[in-house]
């Protein structure tokens, strides 16, 4: 089943192989429309054939019985006259004379008959005329069969042909048996008929016929003896031999034909019966010569089958070769077309032979070879095209883009001038952007002004469609141009404006040096590269627009980073800087202009060994690298610095990592606030563990139970302890001030005060006191003041404190008041070794001493100054430290007009 | 007693309560009394007087308590006590690597402060045992309690009392591991235990006098959480 599948599948492909295949498509539509042609000749020739034999068989057949009626008569009236001489009383008698006279009429007026006898009963001749030659009278004839036939016949008949003895010719008999009226035989009456007079209209009729038609006609007798024949000789021969079956036919009384192959020939026979004398005609001649007319038909038929069958195949050799062949030839040639690479070289010899045809093979070869001509060229421009595509996508270069732009239009459009014209914001006028061939004068003067209508460039950007100029010497726009085009040398101009849309107007302008017509398709090809052209001078605008701001921005971003206080590193993969900040060069100690590309970790070292500790810096940067972050103490400039450093991966948008970054931050004023906060820490520790220790010790001192203190020494132990309890609850005081001043709590109860008693009232209250150095300078009448009494002293007692503390046992100390404009102004002056300059802008800061670490040149908190100032600018006034020669003044101002506003 | 009774103390502190209070009581238990009030005058009393025992406070005026023990440190080896306003570990290890003896946060009791003089003096007396070899040798280390004398592969290191007293212990009970308290109690005295810190500053002192590489001990083993061990 599956063979028989398989089979079929097979059939079916061959079949449509066939089918694609035009040379046995057209050999298919040859035998279909051949075939039943040749049918039909062969049927019409059959029919044909059949219909021209039966003619002449019925021709041949007419003829034998023709000749066989027209032979009955003769014998019949032979036999008729026999009859009438037996009834002939002469002849009866066997009266000589009678019968003389008789026979006499008889033999001349017929002249077949060469002799009429009388035999009596006993067969013997008793009369015969003509009597001489030869007289056989009184012969003996009774052996003679018809003798024997006669004497039981009463009608007369023919005897059988023979030699007669008298005329000793060829005869035969036209016998009529004699009876008397008593039924007696008398013998008979005989009229011999020469068989040569029987021949006479056979030879007539033979001689119409050409000898090769071998035509032969004979009268035979009943036992096949011919008795007529064209040939005397053949006369008495017999026929058997000749045509044995026609014999019998014939004797049979019937008419036919019959083809008898003889010999190494075939005949044709017709017979024909003669009923008087049971005869039979035979008519025969050669088939070929009797056909010959169907043999013709039948040899042009065939010629004509043969010539249409061989003309067939001549026609269909003839379309295979010089048609079917040279179509598939251009088929394949035509497939090979477009394929790179050239062409196989039995193809291209075969095209080159078609090619050269006269005929629409030729025709069609030649169109083929144009066309591939037409498809390589747009290929080739489409090719260029995409060239030009690809270098205005990947170049941002417009002046580039252009002069390649311009290559390729030479090289395509096979032009020697081209330009693109473009508006020049700065010129005001439409200049050559980009030139190829023109002279440099030439493109240097190719200024067009806005309104220089005549341009042919200015009408095609103004009309946007491509306008030329065929001949610039025929042209009557091109008056204007002339003169320049015949400088320049070209005549033809064609311009095709650019379709830009954010840029300047621009054209592309392309010159011949021939007058020419541009065509449809030159026209596009420009317009295609035109339109790159503008895609390109867009692409370069808007870059340099993107470019410009990109470039701001990252401007932007760099001064930002640059300007950050923090060091910033960007390494990439192999370990070397990418970026780095300014802060970074300058901690590196790199110009900033080098530190790109360096390696980071002579960077890292670089940093690291100004480390306090470059041990312990190395092990905190390994940390830093591990752990992300890392602190690193580092002496910079005769400085002690702390940095902290920080170690990330950096990743782009997507986040791939593109290398790691580090960032250095200067924490030394963290650092340095963390150390403040420990150094009061331990400030107030101190000022407050102070007093509580003596406190302590002093009790606990007392308590002691293995000492018995006397009442003065415990007298003066409770004085310390109540002193220093003094002196801790002014320091809570202090502190709870400064808080309040801090949080901004403070109230300030205003009073009119009398800051004379102020200040004494502060200098007796203050720890140490300055006792007889303090000098007081007011002014008589001062203006009332309003202030909180409470604040003022503070402020005064910390001064005068201070004054002393600092100033030294020794030092004089003056306090003085006086009153500028609005507000009165206080001075505490000292004439110790005052206060380091570097100083001076810190010392109203709350916990700020002038000495450092665990070294204390006096002792407090470092609160008051701070309070002072909390307190004078809570009331509106200010302080400030006025530079001295030597020793210190610290002045305060208070308003006279204090602000509504009671709270600081 | 008496022997002690008879140490010179000098006291230092820019308060004069404070002073006064420390005076008062050495002087009327026996001691000898000398008063600085800051680390320069205390410096010029010690070259001045024979000193036992310096009482030292840290935050003063022109030199403050830390550049005191420096100094005394180069020159001798008298017990020094802290006593320091700040109570911070780090201050009072700080004070104990530069070679405080022993330190005591303000305020504190008459009572406190007398027993830790005690101790200290004590401390510093070579102490004559007659039931205990006197000298010890544990591999290349040899300790000779009479000459008061350490050794390592013959050459001679240079120890304070405190730090002599400490090897001589963990020497004595090598191998053996002994706790912070119980090892504070007998190198310090029976008033101490709680003091984790001053083991911790005089171990590792130790270490850099007698361990070939003091980052990777081979001889004071540390046993976390516990205590110190030697190994021989």
């Amino acid at each position: 089943m599956t063979a028989l599948l398989n089979l079929w599948q097979r059939f079916k492909h061959a079949i449509l192989a066939l089918q694609r295949d035009l040379g046995v498509r057209l050999l298919a539509l040859y035998v279909a429309f051949v075939l039943p042609l040749i049918g039909m000749v062969l049927y019409f020739d059959h029919v044909a054939t059949q219909r021209l034999r039966s003619d002449v068989e019925t021709a041949n057949l007419t003829l034998a019985s023709t000749i066989a009626q027209e032979t009955n008569l003769t014998l019949g009236s032979l036999l008729s006259a026999a009859q009438h001489l037996g009834s002939e009383p002469a002849v009866l008698e066997s009266d000589v004379e009678g019968m003389r006279s008789l026979f006499a009429a008889l033999v001349n007026d017929r002249p077949e008959v060469n002799l009429v006898y009388r035999l009596d009963a006993q067969g013997i001749m008793r009369y015969h005329y003509p009597e001489e030659p030869i007289s056989t009278v009184g012969a003996d004839f009774s052996f003679r069969p018809y003798f024997k036939r006669a004497q039981n016949s009463r009608l007369p008949f023919f005897s059988r042909g023979r030699i007669s003895p008298t005329t000793n010719q060829a005869v035969v008999t036209a016998v009529m048996p004699l009876w008397d009226e008593h039924q007696n035989f008398l013998g008979i009456v005989g009229i011999n008929v020469r068989l040569e007079s029987l021949s006479w209209v056979l030879e007539n009729i033979s001689a119409a016929h050409k000898p090769e038609e071998a035509f032969v006609v004979y009268i035979v007798d009943n036992i096949g003896q011919v008795v007529a024949s064209p040939n005397s000789h053949d006369l008495l021969t017999t026929l058997d031999k000749r045509a044995p079956a026609l014999l019998t036919l014939a004797h049979e009384g019937q008419a036919g034909n019959a083809i008898v192959n003889q010999d190494n020939h075939t005949m044709l026979y017709s017979y024909a019966p003669i009923r008087s004398a049971e005869w039979g005609v035979v008519v025969g001649r050669s088939t070929e010569s009797a056909f010959a007319t169907i043999n013709l038909f039948r040899h042009a038929t065939h010629l004509a089958l043969a010539v249409v069958v061989i003309t067939g195949v001549l026609f269909w050799f003839g379309l295979s070769t010089q048609v079917i062949r040279p179509i598939e030839q251009l088929a394949a040639y035509s497939k090979a077309i477009g394929q790179d690479g050239p062409h196989d070289p039995k193809q291209q010899k075969a095209l080159e032979r078609l090619y050269n045809r006269p005929d629409q093979v030729g025709h069609l070869a030649r169109t083929l070879v144009r066309m591939e001509a037409d498809i390589a060229a747009r290929l080739q421009e489409l090719r260029t095209l995409l060239q030009t595509s690809a270098e205005v996508a990947s170049t941002l270069d417009s002046r580039t883009v252009l002069s390649r732009i311009l290559a390729q239009v030479e090289r395509l459009l096979n032009v020697q001038k081209c330009a693109i014209i473009a508006w020049d914001e700065q010129k005001q006028a439409f200049v050559a952007r980009a030139s190829r061939g023109l002279s440099a004068r030439y493109a240097e003067r190719l200024i067009i002004p806005r309104d220089e209508f005549n341009s042919l460039t200015l009408r095609a950007l103004q009309t946007g469609k491509p306008l030329q100029i065929s001949d610039t010497e025929t042209d009557p726009s091109a008056v204007g141009l002339r003169p320049r085009a015949r400088a320049e040398g070209y005549r033809a101009v064609l311009a095709v404006p650019l379709p830009t849309q954010h840029t300047p107007p621009a054209a592309l302008v392309v010159y011949y040096p021939e007058p020419h017509t541009f065509t449809q398709q030159e026209i596009d090809l420009l317009t295609s590269f035109a339109n790159h052209a503008a895609m390109a001078i867009e692409n370069a605008a808007l870059f340099a627009r993107s470019d410009a701001r990109l470039q701001e921005q990252t401007r932007r971003l760099e001064a930002l980073i640059q300007s950050m206080s923090d060091a910033i590193l960007l390494e990439d993969h192999n370990g070397r800087v990418l970026y780095a900040n300014r802060r970074l060069a300058e901690l590196a100690e790199l110009p900033p202009d080098e530190i790109s590309g360096v390696e980071v970790d002579r960077i890292l070292a670089r940093i690291i060994r100004q480390a306090q500790n470059p041990t312990a810096a190395h092990a905190a940067l390994q940390r830093a690298v591990e752990e992300g972050m890392a602190e690193i103490a580092l002496r910079r400039q005769g400085r002690l610095t702390d940095w902290r450093v920080q170690f990330f991966s950096v990743t782009d948008v997507q986040g791939v990592p593109i290398g790691r970054g580090q960032i250095w931050k200067d924490i030394t004023a963290d650092r340095e606030v963390d150390r403040m906060k420990a150094s009061l820490m331990s400030t107030v520790s101190h000022e407050l563990r102070t007093p509580l220790a003596a406190i302590k010790g002093y009790v606990s001192t007392l308590l002691a139970e293995d000492v018995n203190w006397d009442p003065e020494s415990q007298r003066e132990f409770l004085q310390t302890i109540s002193e220093e309890t003094d002196r801790l609850s002014q320091l809570v005081t202090d502190l709870l001030d400064l808080s309040r001043i801090e949080g901004g709590s403070l109230k300030v109860r205003r009073e009119a005060i009398d800051l004379a008693a102020l200040i004494q009232r502060a200098a007796q209250n203050a720890h140490p006191a300055p006792g007889e150095n303090l000098r007081v300078q007011i002014p008589e009448h001062m203006p009332p003041l309003f202030a909180d009494p409470r604040h003022i002293e503070v402020v005064l007692r910390n001064l005068i404190e201070n004054a002393v503390k600092y100033g030294g046992e020794e030092s004089p100390i003056q306090v003085s008041v006086t009153v500028e404009s609005d507000q009165v102004v206080v001075r505490v002056e000292d004439e110790g070794p005052g206060i380091p300059p570097e100083h001076i802008p810190h010392i109203f800061e709350s916990f700020y001493r002038v000495e450092s670490g665990l070294t204390r040149q006096a002792s407090g908190a470092g609160l008051g100054l701070a309070i002072c100032r909390g307190f004078v600018e809570a009331h509106g006034g200010k302080i400030w430290v006025e530079p001295r020669a030597k020793g210190t003044c610290i002045a305060f101002s208070l308003p006279l007009t204090p602000p509504d506003d009671t709270t600081a | 007693m008496a022997n002690q009774n008879k140490a010179t103390v000098l006291v230092v502190d820019d308060a004069k309560s404070l002073r006064e209070f420390v005076r008062r009581n050495l002087d009327v238990r026996g001691y000898r009394v000398v008063t600085a009030v800051n680390g320069v005058d205390a410096l010029e009393k010690f070259q001045a007087h024979d000193i036992d025992l310096v009482i030292l406070d840290l935050i003063m005026p022109q030199m403050d308590g830390l550049e005191v023990i420096k100094q005394l440190r180069l020159i001798s080896n008298v017990p020094i006590i802290v006593l320091s306003a700040l109570g911070e570990e780090t201050t009072k290890i700080q004070a104990l690597n530069r070679g405080a003896d022993d330190y005591l946060t303000k305020p504190f009791g008459v009572g406190e402060l007398l027993a830790r003089v005690q101790a200290v003096l004590r401390r510093a007396q070579p102490t004559t045992s007659t039931t205990q070899p006197t000298v010890i040798v544990r591999g290349p280390i040899v300790l000779d309690r009479e000459r008061h004398e350490v050794t390592i592969h013959g050459k001679p290191v240079a120890l304070t009392p405190t730090e002599f007293n400490l090897l001589e212990y963990l020497m004595r009970n090598a191998g053996k591991v002994l706790s912070h308290s119980e090892i504070l109690r007998h190198v310090w005295g029976p008033e101490y235990g709680q003091e984790a810190e001053y083991l911790r500053v005089y171990i590792g002192r130790l270490r850099q006098k007698i361990e070939p590489d003091p980052n990777n001990p081979r001889y004071l083993r540390t046993e976390r959480g516990v205590g110190y061990a030697f190994e021989a």
